[in-house]
Formats: C-alpha cells, structure tokens, sequence
C-alpha cells in the first residue's frame, strides 16, 4: 500500500494507490490517520482500483478524527467500482466528495 | 604417551560429557534447562560458579541467567562488549587466566556482589546449524590451577550439546504457543459457528443458507426467525474480518433476535440496531445488514436495506430482479440514521437470494473477481433446483471459481422460495 503525499496551496493532498483491502487496510489506517490533524485534507481517490469494507472503515474514522480536530476533508477522484462501494454503504453522504482534485483543492480553499 | 592420569581424566570427561547430554535430552522446558545446563557446567569443568548469557536477536544484546551464589539482577551487554560479549561475536572460547589483568573484564559485578573473580572460561553457544544462542561463562576453576586447555575442549563440546538442546527447547515453546493459539481460534470459531442456526422452516418456505469463512472467525452472519406464519431472515457482514469483526458479528446477531422479538417492521429493528451499534463505536466498525420479514400466507415481503448489497428475486417465469441499492447507511455510524420498509410480493413459485460480497469479491488466481454477471448466471441456471441447491451450487462455483486460493472475505449465501401453487 503506497500513498502519495503533496500539497496544493495550504491543502495537504494524499493519494492511496491500488488495492484498499482487508489486507492493505491496516496500512493506510497508520498512514492516513497520522495526517487527520491537517486543517485542509483533501484525499485524492483516482489512484485506489478496489476499496473493501475494512477500507471504508479508514475514511469513516478519518472523517471522525478530522471532525474532531475542527479540520476540513474532501475526497475527490473516485473511480465508478469505489463511488459504488461507497454509494452502496449508504456512505456518500457523509463526505463532501469532488469529481477532480482541482475541484476538490477549490471547494477547500473556499 | 599418555600417563594412567591422563586416560582417566580423559574418560572422566567423556563420562560426564556423555552424563550431561543425557541430562539435557530430559529438559525441553527452557528454563528448568538453563538450570541443568548452568548446574553442569559448573560441575563437569570444575568452576567455582557459571553463567549463561541468552543472545536477544531482535534486541541484538545479550542477557544473562545466573546460578550459584552470584543471583543478582540479569545483566545486559552489547555484542563486543566485555569477555562474554566478545566471545559472543567472535565465536571462540575466551581462556582468561587472571581476570583483573584482562582490560576486557569489568569489575563492577564483583564489586556489586562481593564475588571474586580470578579466572574465567567462556565458550559460544550455538545452533546446530551456527547461529548465536547465547554464551556460557565459568568463573574460577576450583584448586589452584585456572583451566587448562582441555577444559576449553571440554567447554566446546558441552557447548554444543547446550547449544542443540536450547534451540530445541525454544522451537518446542514456539510450537505450543501456536497450537494454544491454534486452538482458542478453534473454539472461536466453533463458538461462532455454533451461533448460526441450522434449522430452516418445515413449511410455508423452502430457505437455506451456508456460511463460509476466510479465516477462523469472521464478520458474516445470516439468521432467520419464525413467528407467527411469519419469518424474518437476514443477511449482514461486518467490516473487515478476523477477532474483531467476530465479536462485531456476535452483538449485531445478538441485537437482531433481541430487536425482532416483539418488533412490527424491518425498518424498525434495524434503527434499534443501528442506534445501540453507533453508541461509543471508536473503532469505526460497522455493518451491512439486510433484514426482511416474510409472510408465509400470502408472500408478502417487508424489508429494509442498511447498506448492503441488493438481493435477488427470481421470479417463477425465470425473471431475475435486483432489489435496487439502498439510500440507508450502513449500521454503526450515525446513531440517528433512517431506515425505511420497503415492500414486495412473492407469488408462488417466486424466491431470494441474498449474499455478501464475499462472493461476488471472490477472486481467481489471474485476479478476476467472480462478479454479479457470472453469480446471476449460475442462479438462473439452477432456478429448477431446490433453494437448498442454489445456496450448494454457488459455493462450489465461487469455489471453482478461486481454483484453492484461499477465500479472501467470508461468502454468505441465504436462498428461499415460495411452493408452487
């Protein structure tokens, strides 16, 4: 599990790449929870082909912890197989999700 | 020319040798072995008291178990460092005939203890195949004399009966506690399977369902309940897999029979559920449930849907429906979720399948997953069988499908069908 880090303006931008699974999810918990005290996260999707459960369990914890630190998430970048997963949970709603990063990094600068 | 002296000091050693292999080959408990081994050493070479220093591969030190009149605190040295860690990274036998002449030798635990080293023998302790175990340190040889040469070959060769039997001795401790670990999943899994029913309804409704999961324990689940002519069934699966989401798995059962009882609507078992799940989760752990409640009489069919993936409905005619995606969440998360009933009709004839993404998220050994497309094509082709057969037929199809790559999620399959008319 790799995760490309970057910064747009004063959002910090991560980009999980390939498998979200059972397996990879344990990894990206550590990586992407150590950034939840940004107070502009924007989490960049387009690279990440599959998201099990046990991966939606890491953005529902990432969206708590950066609520709770008074920060602002913003996924953007899913492809059609993880809006599904996400739609599928009934999950969607609870994200402020963008179509692109450049409409993400805009909607966090707003 | 050896003298009379010599050959029965020789096999003096060789007896005692051969005593202290006997000795050790009794012990497979690390420590009551330390003891042996410490206890003759001391005695075989003639020393006033030993020490064994253990080697710690991940702390990369060593660390000392003593005997004899020098119990003190265990000492910890860095490879290198002092006669033992010297030793230790070298691999060969210190003979050290004046302790206090050697600048290696430290003086602090004679200070410490009020012992008083004059000579010391240390030999490396060894795997059979070479790696460092620890190593084993004599302190003053009994008489006048220090050791002599042929108690450093003595020191080798007890070394490496020593050395074979605690590699035995720790490879014995590694295996019992992955058996004891073995087993509490065993009984785990047992438990949890003993937590599903295998009683399916008699009359009214042919259903079954089958549960398999991709390691000891795991988060499905599926349950059915009659009331009344009537039956609810569900289907769920919590996120991720393991001892975690078993426990999840087990309340989440648990709140479905203690919800249904007395309960009126899927809907409303599911916000008892869900708002009891979302209380003090830190975890983030959450569950996908199906519930439906069946009316035997007239094939009526009340359900709600929290985020699972939609059932099957195959209709009597051969029509295969998907009962569309939710809008509700998933349960644990937002304690004040809603959750709405939806309604269907069976006819005679007409039946459901519902399942877990275990089987569709099956994977082949070229990485494909098993898919929607190919699970709604083996469901029509066995709407003639009995539901029984579809929830078999599909398990060995995922099963096929996989070709013995172990499952990566646990599959859920729960069939049932009206009689026909």
């Amino acid at each position: 599990m790799e995760m490309r880090e970057h910064r747009i303006e004063t959002a910090l931008v991560v980009a999980p790449q390939g498998r979200v699974d059972s397996n990879s999810s344990g990894v990206l918990e550590t990586a992407i929870l150590g950034h939840a005290g940004e107070p502009r996260l924007l989490v960049d999707l387009s690279g990440v082909e599959y998201i099990s459960s046990a991966g939606l369990r890491v953005f529902l914890m990432l969206a708590r912890k950066v609520k709770e630190g008074g920060g602002r998430l913003v996924l953007c970048g899913m492809g059609a197989s993880v809006k599904q997963v996400f739609d599928l949970a009934g999950f969607t709603a609870l994200f402020a999700v963008e179509a692109t990063l450049e409409q993400g990094a805009a909607r966090l600068s707003s | 020319m050896k003298t009379g002296e010599d050959e029965a000091g020789a096999v003096r050693r060789l007896n005692s040798l051969l005593e202290v292999s006997m000795a050790l080959a009794g012990e497979v408990d690390l420590d009551p072995l330390l003891s042996v081994i410490l206890a003759k050493a001391t005695d075989v070479m003639e020393a006033e008291t030993s020490t064994i220093f253990l080697y710690d591969e991940d702390a990369e030190v060593l660390r000392s178990h003593v005997s004899g009149q020098l119990a003190r605190d265990a000492v910890t040295l860095k490879l290198g460092v002092g006669i033992a860690g010297q030793v230790a990274k070298t691999l060969a036998v210190a003979n050290v005939p004046d302790a206090y002449a050697d600048p290696r030798f430290n003086p602090r635990y004679d200070r410490d203890t009020g012992f008083r080293t004059r000579n010391i023998l240390c030999g490396p302790l060894q795997s059979r195949d070479g790696r460092l175990l620890g190593v084993v340190q004599l302190l003053n040889k009994k008489g006048r004399s220090g050791f002599s040469t042929d108690d450093q070959a003595l020191l080798l060769a007890f070394a490496s009966i020593a050395g074979v039997a605690i590699d035995r001795a720790r490879l014995v401790e590694a295996a019992v506690e992955s058996k004891r670990i073995e087993e509490s999943l065993r009984l785990a899994h047992d438990i949890q399977m003993g937590m599903l029913t295998r009683r399916f309804p008699s009359q009214g409704v042919a259903m079954h369902a089958d549960l398999e999961p991709a390691r000891a324990v795991g988060g499905d689940f599926y349950d059915l309940l009659e009331q009344d002519g009537r039956v609810w069934f569900t289907v769920g699966d919590v996120s991720g897999k393991g001892m975690g989401a078993a426990l999840f798995m087990a309340i989440t059962l648990t709140l479905f029979r203690a919800s249904a009882e007395g309960a009126s609507s899927p809907a409303e078992v599911m916000s008892r559920m869900n708002r009891t799940l979302s209380r003090d989760n830190q975890r983030s752990m959450f569950v996908t449930v199906f519930i439906a409640l069946l009316d035997i009489e007239t094939g009526r069919v009340t359900f709600a849907n929290g985020g699972h993936n939609p059932p099957y409905v195959l209709r009597e005619s051969g029509v295969l429906e998907c009962l569309s995606y939710a809008a509700s969440p998933a349960l644990g998360v937002f304690e004040d979720a809603v959750y709405a009933n939806s309604d269907l009709a069976l006819l005679p004839g007409d039946g459901m399948l519902l399942y877990t993404d275990g089987v569709t998220e099956a994977k082949a050994p070229n990485e494909s997953f098993y898919g929607e497309a190919r699970l709604e094509a083996r469901l029509r082709g066995l709407a003639e069988s009995p539901p029984a057969d579809w929830v078999g037929g599909i398990m060995a199809d995922v099963a096929a499908f996989a070709a013995g790559a172990p499952p990566a999620d646990d599959l859920t399959l729960l069939a049932l069908r009206r009689p026909r008319g």
